[in-house]
């Protein structure tokens, strides 16, 4: 039975509380303002990510002006065109295809991280948390993080052959030590006194585990999934280059055994592109919102 | 009317890397605590003190000795308050506060903002810890003491991580929600006017975990640290703590 009621504050406390909550809050989660106040507009962050694209196209224009055989940037534009509208890439049969394939890679890619990273989460939390299940995996998750990706290529293409298991598969396997081993970091990094604090208070362990034990692991299983993220679209490729008959990495390999090497970059390029937008418009945003608790706006002590 | 009986209580850390031979913590410690009573564990570095307080929570397990912590005869709900504020990071101050709360509803959220308020938080409920100096966090590691309403509050040094006068201000605030909510507490500390302050009882542990000395402080309340009745005692309590350091030294005992 609480005393709160024994010692209830006088009535105009709580309001006060109510109606001040929100001011200081939104107060306190402002995103920064782009660029310190006196910053050269040359030194922004937006400007230097600009300017590191712009040097890239040109070192590739410079490359491609010397090098006969890298294809120059129009050539590449024109055939990633012709794959887009499905155009003739004259003399040859196959027309151009651009959707088809991505969507083929997007949905195997999305079936693997489904799957491979709640396995990653769950089999990371078990390391992490029990020093048996630690004995156990942690050697045989680390062995399987250091496998190069090509062998799981290889793997997956004698296991399951040209079918979309291949390359799903591997995405997974790609996936599962990359957030197992951030994920048991993580669950070792928690603070101790967060532990015993929960103990004295006798809190129960499923809100242990859903607050302390995820809460806490957070921040190394958003770093875990970003290089997750990265690895299984690699994998993705490698897989479907070697052992697939559609997706981006296939596509790239037809170009590339068709000796047409401006539509290999051009599926490069998409490849690249992609990896960049999941990273930019997705993870980073989800990262950001994950960690708002660390910004530390000013406030007045009291 | 709750109750913490420690008997016999013995604490010895094994050998580690750091520390080649094992560490006798507790050596055989009985203390007796019953009803609305704040009784203060005062002694100097290595006494002990803390590891008496986690083992009386549960965080820590004796090597020989029972505790017992009962309300009524059921088992006592146990809050502490610890030398740092222990707060989960990413969580806001409310959300730290209903954490060690059994129930999640508006009133429990009515009653976590009203504690806040009573340490001087009205306002930072949906703030997050990092938003906060280190006194500030320390109300809230209070304010989430009092919340679960216990019927034992253990508080181990937690004005020692502050400066002087946030200390001072704390201690105001620790004694102003005691006095209101009057639970049977422990408070373990180094700082003798800080016991003499807060407590009714001081019980002085030395290096070893042997109790040396159980001085009752029967002094009217609220007490301030400028009242010449507070600073008798502290005086007292001084030449008592000054005889303990003679006493190791020589290796004589009061009790």
């Amino acid at each position: 039975m609480s005393e709160f009621g024994a010692f209830r504050p006088p009535p105009d406390i709580l309001p006060e509380a109510a109606a001040t909550r929100g001011r200081a809050g939104r107060a306190g989660r402002g995103r920064p303002a782009p660029g310190r106040p006196g910053e050269s507009r040359w030194r922004r962050p937006g400007f230097v990510r600009l300017l590191g694209v712009v040097l890239l196209v040109l070192l590739w224009v410079y490359i491609a002006f010397i090098n006969e055989n890298v294809p120059g940037i129009t050539e590449v534009l024109a055939f990633l065109w012709t794959e887009l509208s499905g155009g003739s890439h004259g003399g040859m049969v196959l027309r151009g295809e651009f959707w088809p394939p991505l969507l083929d890679s997007l949905q195997r890619y999305a079936i693997g991280l489904i799957i491979g990273i709640p396995m990653g989460v769950a089999l990371g939390l078990l390391v992490g948390a029990s020093s048996v299940a630690r004995g156990l995996l942690n050697d045989t998750t680390l062995a399987l993080l250091g496998l190069p990706t090509v062998v799981w290529a290889f793997l997956a293409f004698l296991w399951f052959g040209l079918t979309d298991s291949g390359p799903i598969i591997a995405v997974v396997l790609t996936v599962v030590p990359f957030v197992a081993v951030n994920v048991s970091a993580g669950v070792r990094s928690i603070d101790r006194g967060l532990v015993e604090m929960s103990r004295s208070f006798r809190v129960p362990w499923p809100r242990l585990t859903g607050t302390l034990l995820l809460g806490g692991t957070l921040p190394s299983a958003c770093t875990g999934i970003r290089l997750a993220f990265t690895a299984g679209w690699n994998s993705l490729l490698i897989v479907e280059w070697f052992g697939a008959t559609s997706g981006v990495g296939w596509r790239a390999r037809f170009w590339y055994d068709a000796l047409r090497y401006p539509g290999f970059v051009a599926w490069v390029l998409v490849y690249v592109v992609l990896i960049v937008l999941l990273d930019r418009l997705m993870l980073r945003p989800l990262e950001r919102r994950a960690f708002r608790w660390s910004e530390r706006p000013v406030l007045v002590a009291r | 009317m709750a109750t913490v009986l420690i008997d016999n209580l013995t604490k010895i850390f094994p050998p580690t890397a750091t520390h080649p031979s094992q560490v006798q913590a507790l050596g055989g410690v009985n203390i007796s605590v019953t009803g609305n009573v704040l009784v203060a564990i005062l002694g100097p570095s290595g006494s002990g003190k803390t590891t008496l307080l986690n083992i009386v929570a549960g965080v820590e397990e004796p090597t020989s000795g029972t505790v017992r912590a009962v309300q009524d005869s059921v088992p006592a709900q146990i809050s502490y308050v610890f030398q740092e504020p222990r707060l989960l990071p990413w969580r806001t101050v409310v959300d730290n506060m209903l954490y060690v709360q059994d129930r999640k509803s508006d009133r429990s959220r009515r009653e976590a903002e009203f504690y806040l308020s009573m340490v001087g938080l009205s306002e930072v409920g949906d703030l997050y810890p990092s938003q906060l100096s280190a006194g500030m966090q320390q109300r809230v590691g209070i304010a989430r003491a009092f919340l679960v309403n216990p019927d034992v509050l253990l508080m181990d040094e937690p004005f020692s991580h502050l400066d002087a006068l946030t200390g001072r201000s704390l201690r105001e605030y620790v004694q102003r929600i005691w006095l209101q909510t009057r639970k049977t507490a422990l408070l373990v500390t180094h700082d003798v006017n800080e016991a003499v302050e807060l407590a009714d009882r001081i019980v002085l542990l030395r290096p070893g975990g042997v109790i040396y000395d159980d001085i009752p402080v029967d002094l009217p309340r609220p007490r301030f640290p400028d009242n010449p009745a507070v600073r008798d005692v502290q005086a007292d309590v001084l030449r008592r703590f000054d005889s303990m350091g003679a006493a190791v030294q020589f290796g004589g005992a009061r009790r």
